[in-house]
């Protein structure tokens, strides 16, 4: 008996020698949400490189967007972390900044790296006054129309507002060219709240003022729901809308079951392949609409939503230099500069003449990148959107007038924030 | 050293190889459960490296109870799961036994057959039916619905979707619409009873081979048709086992959560998911253990309402 117990400890000992072993070397473990952004063998070459030149190595884990959020809280939890890196979408800017899950990188940077990074990214992952993420990724909502439906139904050009838009969809309906016009991811996930915010950026607003209080429930984004919902009344929007995730807008669109729909930058390649897509050559690509009266608010007339993802660092992390060394690379414009698929993030290498023969529609995505909208930075996001998702839904169900919906979801917000 | 053996060999020796386990189930279980608890009396937050705490006493609770309009809603709705699953499963699943009970060519292949649904995860089972639910022209049954020319060729229905079964039925649609009953709720309850159904079925038939044939012959020379025979000896000789079947089966489905979470996320609030938002996602770690909690307290009232019921008229 005694000497099993030994033999126990021993295997204690060698267990917990072990692991603070593995903590001394120069070793970081990233965790990374594999969705429709960089692919994870394109983000396991990244690290390989690094790997060859700083001589860290590089332990990725790759999780489904749902799961990043609950992984990154348990890791931060944990005196010892699991992770030392992760990806983070900026709608926990707030959250995980004011609850201090990661460092601030204001020190780390150079004033020439903020310089060389449009504000409207930068913004994206300031909260309190400090910067909590290296922009990685920049995704955002765009427009994409289907031409020859426009053509068609008399017009010659895609609609540059709104309201150009209604007339292109009831003409379109009327001609009897395609049944419902409009597809968009509508179901009760945070994709509806990206969509709300365009479209309230569309009619010349923000969901939330500067102080972080909520005015949706008047003026942009008041017509913002009102315009969904009429859309759905007047059969221009397809009622699968209201299921459709944004894979099944996509779908939807590139089926030629719809003229016009927004959507993230994803679209534009599924779009243009023709194994899946029966609108190759149709579907184009273009700046998102806004309303006829905003006409000239904006610099370039449209409006977006962004969808960011950062580099983060953990604080409670053991190895924060080479964790740093790890964000400062895979952000940095060289390696963007190699792996084009996605948005550059650094004014730079989006202007690059390199940039513009390998992307033929830098320039639209440039102007689009340049005029998003950003959702609410509040510390209890994750139950904002909820809410909102939950009254709005309803509104667009036609189960609450429009006005009743946000009035209320105002309210619940406000005591969620303690307002 | 013989002596001593023999005397480990009794108390101790049980004591000393349960202690592993009993160590285990401390740690993962009575654990959690005492910290969960503890948790649910204090408005608790991560924060970095730890929780943090603030006491409120029963505060969570009543907030559930008297302020919380989700709550409810989403008890009506687990409830119109777990009574619709329950009842469905139960009818299916004692038939299929009475079926499997009578002798035919091929019984033991299709005993054995009719388990393989039960023997699937349940991730598996949830993301074989989104397949099949899928609103597209892809979808399995939207595809099978055309071949047999139910659906014409350019219409796709959308089966996970929020509209109201009945709801043009005047009193009935608002009943629907209030317990929270969409199309796509039900056609999760098919999905998950077309698993879970075996295993009732299986119980029901280990029950129903103990019976002796000698009631039903008597019966039947007394001229009882078979209904009657069904009734008034099959039935209530199942009791015992139909009460296991309700205590299990409601505990399991009133804790509802994987088939709903993986089909529709936080779109169908049931208890489960309500409360893994709660907790996890907006990381009110306090709630959400207030919450789980008063789901068992849920589960413990109905269970002792089955006792009451199904046991004591027995004795």
């Amino acid at each position: 008996m005694k000497k099993f117990i030994l033999v126990l400890l021993m295997v204690g000992v060698l267990l917990v020698s072990g692991a603070f072993t593995a903590l001394a070397a120069e070793e970081i473990n990233v965790i990374y949400m594999a969705q429709a952004a960089y692919q994870p063998n394109e983000v396991r070459d990244m690290a390989d490189l690094f790997e060859e030149l700083s001589g860290i190595k590089v332990n990725l884990e790759f999780v489904r967007y749902d799961e990043q959020h609950e992984k990154v809280v348990s890791s931060a939890v944990a005196p010892i972390p699991t992770y030392d890196v992760f990806s983070l979408d900026l709608i926990w800017t707030a959250e995980f900044a004011s609850k201090g899950f990661c460092v601030a990188l204001d020190d780390y940077m150079s004033p020439a790296v903020k310089e060389d990074i449009a504000p409207a990214i930068m913004d994206a992952f300031v909260f309190d006054g400090k910067t909590w993420a290296m922009p990685f990724l920049a995704n955002f909502q765009l427009f994409f129309y289907n031409i020859d439906m426009i053509k068609k139904a008399g017009f010659d050009a895609a609609p540059k507002t709104l309201e150009e838009m209604v007339e292109q969809m009831e003409a379109i309906k009327a001609k009897g060219i395609c049944k419902y016009p409009w597809t968009d991811s509508w179901n009760q996930k945070e994709g509806l709240t990206c969509e709300y915010v365009w479209l309230t950026g569309a009619f010349g607003g923000d969901t939330f003022d500067k102080d972080a209080k909520p005015i949706f429930n008047t003026g942009p984004g008041l017509k913002a729901l009102e315009f969904m919902v009429m859309l759905l009344d007047k059969e221009l929007a397809s009622p699968k809308s209201l299921t459709n995730d944004e894979p099944a807008a996509r779908d939807d669109f590139i089926a030629g079951n719809a003229a016009f729909t927004s959507n993230w930058t994803f679209q534009y390649g599924s779009m243009n392949d023709p194994s899946i897509s029966k609108v190759v050559g149709a579907g184009k690509m273009g700046l998102l609409p806004v309303a006829k009266d905003v006409l000239g608010k904006y610099t370039y007339d449209t409006a977006s939503v962004s969808g960011f993802q950062g580099a983060a660092i953990l604080a409670n992390s053991k190895n924060k230099e080479a964790a740093w060394k790890y964000v400062r690379f895979i952000t940095s414009p060289i390696v963007q500069r190699a792996y084009l698929t996605e948005m550059p993030v650094w004014t730079s290498v989006q202007t690059s003449a390199y940039a513009k023969t390998m992307d033929p529609v830098i320039d639209i995505k440039a102007k689009e990148i340049a005029s998003v909208h950003h959702r609410p930075k509040v510390p209890p996001y994750p139950e904002v959107s909820s809410i909102l998702q939950r009254y709005i839904h309803s509104a667009l169900t036609g189960k609450m007038e429009p006005k009743a919906a946000l009035d209320k979801a105002k309210t619940e917000i406000e005591a969620v924030m303690g307002l | 050293m013989s002596i001593r053996r023999q005397e480990l060999s009794s108390k101790q020796l049980a004591l000393i190889l349960l202690l592993p386990s009993i160590l285990i189930i401390l740690c993962v279980v009575i654990g959690p459960l005492v910290f969960a608890f503890y948790l649910s009396f204090f408005k608790a937050e991560p924060i970095i490296g730890g929780i943090s705490t603030k006491f409120i006493g029963i505060s969570n609770y009543i907030y559930y109870f008297l302020k919380d309009p989700l709550f409810w809603s989403a008890v009506r709705v687990t409830t119109y799961f777990t009574v619709v699953s329950l009842v469905i499963e139960l009818i299916l699943g004692i038939s299929m036994a009475l079926v499997l009970n009578k002798s035919f060519i091929g019984r033991s292949f299709v005993r054995s057959i009719i388990l393989l649904p039960w023997a699937l995860p349940t991730v598996v089972n949830a993301r074989m039916w989104e397949w099949i639910y899928a609103g597209s022209s892809f979808g399995a049954l939207n595809g099978l619905m055309k071949v047999l020319h139910i659906f014409p060729a350019d219409y796709d229905k959308v089966w996970l979707g929020f509209d109201v079964p009945l709801q043009n039925i005047p009193l009935i649609g608002n009943f629907m619409e209030w317990v929270g009953a969409s199309t796509a709720l039900n056609m999760i309850i098919l999905a998950d009873t077309w698993k879970v159904t075996p295993l009732v079925t299986l119980l029901v038939l280990a029950a129903l081979q103990t019976f002796p044939d000698s009631l039903y012959e008597a019966a039947g020379i007394d001229g009882a048709s078979s209904w009657s025979q069904f009734w008034n000896i099959t039935l209530p000789l199942l009791r015992p086992v139909l009460l296991v079947v309700l205590v299990l089966r409601t505990m399991e489905l009133f804790r509802v959560f994987d088939i709903i979470y993986i089909l529709m996320q936080y779109s169908i609030r049931v208890v489960g998911v309500y409360t893994f938002e709660t907790g996890m996602k907006f990381l009110n770690f306090g709630r959400g253990s207030a919450l789980s909690f008063l789901v068992g307290l849920f589960i413990l009232g109905i269970a002792l309402i089955y006792v009451r019921v199904l046991y004591s008229e027995e004795t």
